[in-house]
């Protein structure tokens, strides 16, 4: 195997970055401290954190959009600077802005010219894409008239014209209403079942919990911890979420119940999942129906509000998801 | 090359699908044509108003679409981040930069086609003769029109689309009062006194591509002239882009 193919599919020592503020009283502002971070290869990793905490600085950097202040990144096993890796990996901005002067077949045979393919491919790869993203019936309209989630998914396409090893995403969720959204998770699990490395920031948890095998948490510029979800939350069941009908408030308050919450005509019930037994038996001998029986483990959500809870720019920002 | 091709086939298409462009070359036209109702109001001279007036729509379209264009073609990619993936693929900024020179050198080149037969057509229809010396006014011209570009360029590499039109603007004015700007300090007495020189030698004399009265007169330009003057435009062309370059290989894209 050679060298570049052992070492991590992406790896960062140091990686700092900080932006100018003012243009009288000139300061700078941290936008990413000593971040060290590795992505393995066939993994999929979330880079969670809420806005302004560094997640897109760190793609940036990657990318080589903007020059670290001082640390090293690798990607592919090769120095992020070099061209080398580009070959093999894709790269989603956040919001992409495409040329909207063309079309999306023009533009994905555009890239595929930058890859150096031949025109028959070019025209071939497009097809494939574009009705992989389910735009092969506005393959030949103007981008300028694509709304936003369609700019999102023409994006997605442009970030797989190479069939890449790696998958750099930004916010890839961003703007796709709910089949959209349903179509990038898709192609993400597609690409990690194919051998695919992707790493793909969000502030939407919901997408880094379902999708993850790894997540990175970032608050202010810093690497706050990164791990399998199982290792970063509490997976064993916190309570039982019981949904039950024909009962009133009072006679569902038993002795393993924590909290009562009416939803319409039933009740829901926050039951110890020790005594989930007995409280079923108490809810059919007052008269209720139970509908149904869900355990409830800690969110991502849950952890991320902890760490975050009182810190400036954290859990306010997490309005989505 | 194959990938600075690609970009400057791109910016080709790009540019020739904006509106502004047809605008613009439709003036150009339409000023000529005009040259042919100046030239029935004045006895014998119909042939030289005619090639006097295109050649100067040639050089002022020709530089409203280099400024307008030029400018738009690198700081818009940058405001609007369409350039982020592109830069992800296997291109660099070099390239990306001088490719989309070369695409808009491409499309003032068509630009200053379209506008010489539009001029030849013009002489054709009225003086029964297209002059082929007109040419060596048009070849200036077009050099003049590469070297705004490069000027909108380096502008637009290290500031706003606007600030980058206004600086070029400056400077395609400025280029043309050469001998006004040398002589300063008797225009400005308050002016310091080494102003007037430090402004002559860094800013180029666009007079220089201003061959237009002489061909329009019929007098011939041996083809040195022509070289020095190809010299002269490469030189400045070179040094600006390459100025051009530095800024856009080091600049963040935030």
């Amino acid at each position: 195997m050679p060298e570049n193919e052992s070492r991590p599919a992406i790896e960062t020592r140091g990686l700092s970055k900080s932006y100018r503020t003012g243009h009288v009283i000139q300061g700078r502002r941290a936008a990413l401290q000593d971040l060290d971070l590795e992505v393995r290869r066939g993994e999929i990793l979330g880079y969670v954190g809420p806005n302004g905490s560094g997640k897109t600085t760190t793609l940036k950097l990657l990318i080589g959009l903007l020059k670290p202040d001082r640390g090293e990144a690798f990607v592919l096993g090769d120095p992020a600077v070099s061209r080398s890796w580009r070959y093999r990996a894709g790269y989603l901005p956040e919001h992409p802005y495409l040329y909207d002067y063309l079309t999306p077949a023009e533009y994905l045979d555009y890239v595929g010219r930058l890859f150096g393919y031949p025109a028959a491919k070019r025209r071939e790869r497009a097809r494939e894409l574009l009705a992989l993203v389910g735009l092969e019936r506005s393959a030949n309209v103007p981008m300028r008239r694509f709304s936003k989630g369609m700019v999102q998914r023409a994006g997605l396409a442009q970030a797989l014209v190479n069939d890449p090893e790696l998958l750099i995403l930004d916010e890839p969720m961003s703007g796709l209403d709910p089949i959209g959204r349903r179509l990038a998770r898709r192609i993400i699990v597609d690409q990690h079942r194919a051998g695919k490395t992707v790493l793909f920031s969000t502030h939407i948890l919901t997408d880094a919990e379902t999708l993850c095998d790894r997540v990175a948490v970032l608050r202010g510029g810093r690497l706050l911890r990164v791990g399998p979800l199982g290792e970063l939350l509490r997976l064993d069941v916190e309570h039982m979420d019981v949904l039950v009908a024909g009962l009133s408030e009072d006679g569902a308050r038993l002795p393993d119940v924590d909290r009562v919450e009416r939803v319409g005509d039933r009740l829901r019930l926050q039951v110890r999942e020790a005594g989930l037994g007995r409280t079923i038996v108490g809810i059919e001998s007052a008269g209720g129906r139970v509908l149904g029986v869900q355990p409830v483990r800690q969110t991502l959500e849950d952890y991320f509000m902890r760490e975050m809870g009182g810190s400036a720019g954290g859990v306010g920002a997490w309005g989505e998801g | 090359m194959s990938r600075l091709v690609a970009v400057a086939a791109n910016t080709f298409r790009e540019t020739v699908r904006e509106r502004v462009l047809y605008n613009l070359v439709l003036f150009a036209l339409v000023m000529t044509l005009s040259g042919l109702l100046l030239g029935q109001l004045s006895i014998r001279q119909d042939e030289k108003i005619i090639k006097d007036i295109g050649l100067a729509a040639m050089e002022l379209f020709g530089t409203l679409i280099a400024v307008f264009i030029g400018t738009g073609l690198v700081s818009k990619e940058i405001e609007r981040r369409s350039l982020f993936p592109l830069l992800a693929k296997p291109l660099s900024r070099g390239e990306l930069f001088l490719g989309k020179f070369a695409g808009l050198a491409f499309t003032l080149l068509v630009n200053v086609a379209v506008m010489t037969a539009g001029l030849f057509l013009t002489l054709l229809a009225t003086a029964g003769r297209a002059d082929a010396l007109l040419l060596a006014a048009i070849v200036p011209i077009y050099l003049g029109l590469l070297l705004v570009v490069a000027f909108a360029m380096l502008f637009s590499s290290l500031t706003s689309s606007t600030l980058a039109a206004v600086f070029t603007v400056g400077i395609a004015v400025a280029g043309r009062f050469t001998d006004m700007v040398r002589n300063l300090s008797e225009v400005a007495p308050a002016a310091p006194r080494w102003l007037g020189p430090a402004l002559y030698a860094a800013l180029p004399n666009f007079a220089n591509f201003d061959l237009k009265d002489r061909v329009a007169y019929g007098d011939p330009v041996p083809a040195t002239v022509l070289v020095w003057i190809a010299v002269y435009a490469l030189a400045w062309i070179g040094i600006v882009l390459g100025l051009g370059l530095a800024a856009f290989r080091t600049r963040d894209f935030q």
